[in-house]
């Protein structure tokens, strides 16, 4: 009995296989399990900079000259590059996130795939104008 | 043994109570677009170095208004990114007792993370 019912089980989705490794399986995976890693990793990594942020910020309560000092830091081209990371992290998460959301409220799920490659484009346009003024292009 | 809807195999999973409630995640991430657009347009964009010194950041804090919009977009980038670990979370497989208290732990974190800012935005104003 439990095996009629374990066939009959439709198969789990690639992304919800084994959990968290799952997501490395790309065995049968589409455009939207892609989609689903990518806004997952680029999210873990927006959490562990909004802590670092946070820490970061404290510096501020230190007072002028330890604050200032950061600043002149993070000007520097290695955390320039970071933050062209973070905003690439920022434009995939954030544009995705839309898709997820318009497509979980059961809107515009049978445009997902062009969506997600529209909206991707997007964020490759957005961060690429991004990475050159953050490095003092125009 | 006719199975119905008491049987343990019939037995839904426990579901909507432990899933991601996907309704915050969406309504958070609505705003989060509106706050981090604002805050980085205040706090990077417009300024010509892209980080703002000292004396730019206590003039800038010293409005209400930016304050609570700060303090605004804490809230809601916390709820949302604690949101998104409870999920990342949930995909371990955890269910039941387990779901709880992790649910409960993120609410803690969250609560320390809001208590934690706002303190360090009170104290970066009486520096100032």
């Amino acid at each position: 009995m439990a095996g009629t019912l374990d066939r009959e089980r439709p198969l789990a989705a690639p992304e919800q296989r084994r959990g968290v490794g799952g997501w490395f399986d790309p065995r049968g995976r589409r455009m939207g399990g892609f989609a689903f890693i990518l806004n997952r990793l680029t999210g873990i990594g927006l959490v562990l900079y909004l802590y670092l942020h946070l820490v970061v910020l404290s510096m501020l309560a230190r007072g002028p000259d330890a604050w200032d000092q950061f600043v002149d830091i993070a000007l520097s081209p290695p955390f320039l590059a970071l933050d062209v990371l973070l905003l690439v992290g920022m434009l995939i998460h954030g544009l995705n996130g839309i898709r997820v959301g318009l497509i979980g409220l059961g809107l515009v799920a049978s445009r997902q795939r062009a969506m997600f490659i529209a909206l991707m484009t997007i964020a490759a346009l957005v961060a690429l104008v991004g990475a050159l003024r953050i490095f003092g292009g125009e | 043994m006719a199975i119905g809807p008491t049987t343990p195999a019939a037995r839904p999973e426990p579901g909507p109570r432990h899933a991601p409630p996907f309704l915050g995640q969406v309504v958070s991430g609505a705003a989060l677009l509106l706050l981090l657009g604002l805050h980085m347009i205040a706090q990077h964009f417009v300024v010509p170095t892209g980080l703002r010194d000292y004396a730019s950041v206590i003039d800038w804090l010293g409005s209400p208004v930016v304050v609570f919009l700060e303090v605004a977009f804490l809230v809601v980038v916390t709820y949302h990114a604690l949101i998104g670990v409870r999920a990342i979370l949930f995909d371990f497989g955890f269910s039941g007792r387990t779901a709880r208290l992790i649910t409960n732990l993120l609410w803690v974190v969250g609560i320390v993370t809001v208590v934690y800012g706002v303190a360090l935005f009170a104290a970066i104003l009486n520096a100032g």
